[in-house]
């Protein structure tokens, strides 16, 4: 077998606009996560039980169930129940961000639990709300302490987009399986793949790194 | 009733699961008055003065404040503007500057501007001898200094009477005089106080009535002289004969 750097090289400049919409998926989908973990992280521990019960079965739904069936069924089968076809990056997204969501209501929930309840008490008694201290006491608490895990999960997420291809969504890995299908580059084309996710992945914790020192 | 008294405890009960902490306490302040609560711990006490801005809820009996009774969230949240709380561990916000833990309360439930906000809690740091340490993190100031900032913060809701929940019991010993100067300013400014502590010599200096409670009744009560000096209980003479 011989390793062919001319193909790296002519494929690189496909491989990185893969790599871009990799990131822009990631991104859009850990940013509708974010909002989704957010309300549901708080749901979680709200006082109103079917909000806490709700709550539950999303985060349960979701994280009991495999990522590649999940877009299926948004893919697949959402268009013959609403009988609207469905673009491959909004399935993508919907996809992708609802299930990130899940993670991160998890990571917020133990966030917020993990700020001392007489925070909430000392707001209370000022005449704040249970909203009011929750937005300008606990939450700004509780973010510095998840942004850790939260670059984990945006980690998790860039490696499971990858999933996407198989609806034809034109990301990283589906370019890489588009490349070999007219090379035979195998070997060349999968390990190029492997090194731009790692060094997409690497990146993201040295900002996470960065971030948390800044906030510390 | 409703007149006569700001703070009207009857015939409270409180239960955590099979557990009975308060078993029917009455109490009743005047605007004006210090109360000072002592007893062992896991007497109640705590339980008792956290009934009274509506922290806990109570399992039998009433709670009202100048006739407003502390049930129900819209009802409670009238109450906290009106009762500040100091805690036994402060409680301030350490994600905010020492400025703005005094000006979020004001800002957000009285609504009043962010300048007249800094311009009352300015004043009010002032009072507590904290004005350099305005721009501070509550984390960069000694456990007194800490507290002497959450009594500001009370203050800054410009309440009709402050519920001090062991408010020294934290400290490192060399700080306690220093919040209790400021408590002790404050009795003398005539405001209303509820104070659980185990501070002795502040009971006897500043209360108008003292209350010992103990197994979630209150034992004895009186003014300073008829507890400390004259107890007619035998739990309340072991417990002083422990503590003085």
């Amino acid at each position: 077998m011989t390793f062919d750097f001319g193909l790296i090289e002519r494929a690189l400049p496909l491989l990185l606009m893969g790599a871009a919409v990799t990131v822009e998926i990631t991104a859009v989908s850990v940013a509708v996560g974010f909002f989704i973990g957010l309300f549901v992280g708080i749901a979680r521990i709200s006082q109103i039980r079917v909000l806490r019960i709700l709550a539950a079965i999303y985060a349960d739904c979701i994280r009991g169930t495999p990522l590649l069936v999940q877009i299926f069924l948004i893919y697949f089968a959402l268009p013959m129940a609403t009988g609207q076809q469905i673009e491959p990056f909004a399935a993508a997204v919907m996809a992708c961000g609802i299930n990130s969501g899940a993670y991160i209501s998890e990571i917020f929930r133990a966030g917020i639990q993990s700020i001392d309840p007489g925070q909430m008490e000392a707001g209370r008694s000022l005449g704040l709300t249970w909203w009011q201290t929750m937005v300008y006491v606990i939450l700004p608490q509780a973010v510095r302490n998840i942004l850790p895990p939260l670059g984990n999960e945006f980690i998790a997420m860039l490696k499971d987009s990858s999933l996407v291809s198989v609806i034809g969504f034109e990301e990283l890995t589906r370019r890489g399986q588009l490349i070999i299908a007219q090379t035979y580059g195998s070997f060349e084309i999968w390990l190029t793949v492997a090194a731009l996710y790692l060094m997409m992945t690497l990146a993201i914790s040295r900002v996470v790194g960065f971030l948390e020192r800044r906030t510390k | 009733m409703s007149a006569e008294y700001m703070i009207s405890v009857d015939h409270v009960k409180k239960s955590f699961g099979k557990l009975e902490v308060l078993k029917d306490i009455s109490l009743h302040v005047r605007e004006g008055e210090v109360v000072v609560i002592i007893g062992p711990s896991g007497s109640g006490k705590s339980t008792a003065l956290r009934c009274m801005n509506g922290l806990e809820t109570v399992s039998g009996g009433s709670v009202t404040f100048n006739g407003i009774p502390v049930t129900g969230e819209s009802n409670i949240n009238e109450v906290r503007r009106e009762v500040g709380m100091v805690f036994q561990r402060f409680n301030l916000f350490p994600n905010m500057s020492v400025i703005r833990n005094l000006m979020l309360a004001p800002m957000k439930v009285r609504k009043i501007s962010e300048e007249e906000a800094r311009k009352r809690g300015m004043a009010l740091l002032e009072r507590v001898g904290l004005a350099d340490k305005a721009d501070a993190r509550p984390s960069q100031l000694s456990g007194g200094q800490q507290q002497r900032v959450a009594i500001a913060r009370a203050l800054a809701m410009q309440p009709k009477a402050l519920l001090f929940d062991e408010p020294t019991s934290a400290l490192d010993p060399e700080m306690v005089h220093e919040v209790l100067d400021v408590m002790k300013d404050l009795a003398r400014a005539g405001m209303t106080m509820v104070v659980v502590t185990h501070e002795m010599g502040f009971a006897r200096e500043v209360a108008d009535r003292v209350l010992f409670i103990d197994g979630g009744v209150i034992l004895e009560e009186g003014s300073p002289e008829d507890v400390f000096s004259h107890p007619r209980e035998e739990r309340t003479k072991a417990f002083l004969a422990s503590v003085l």
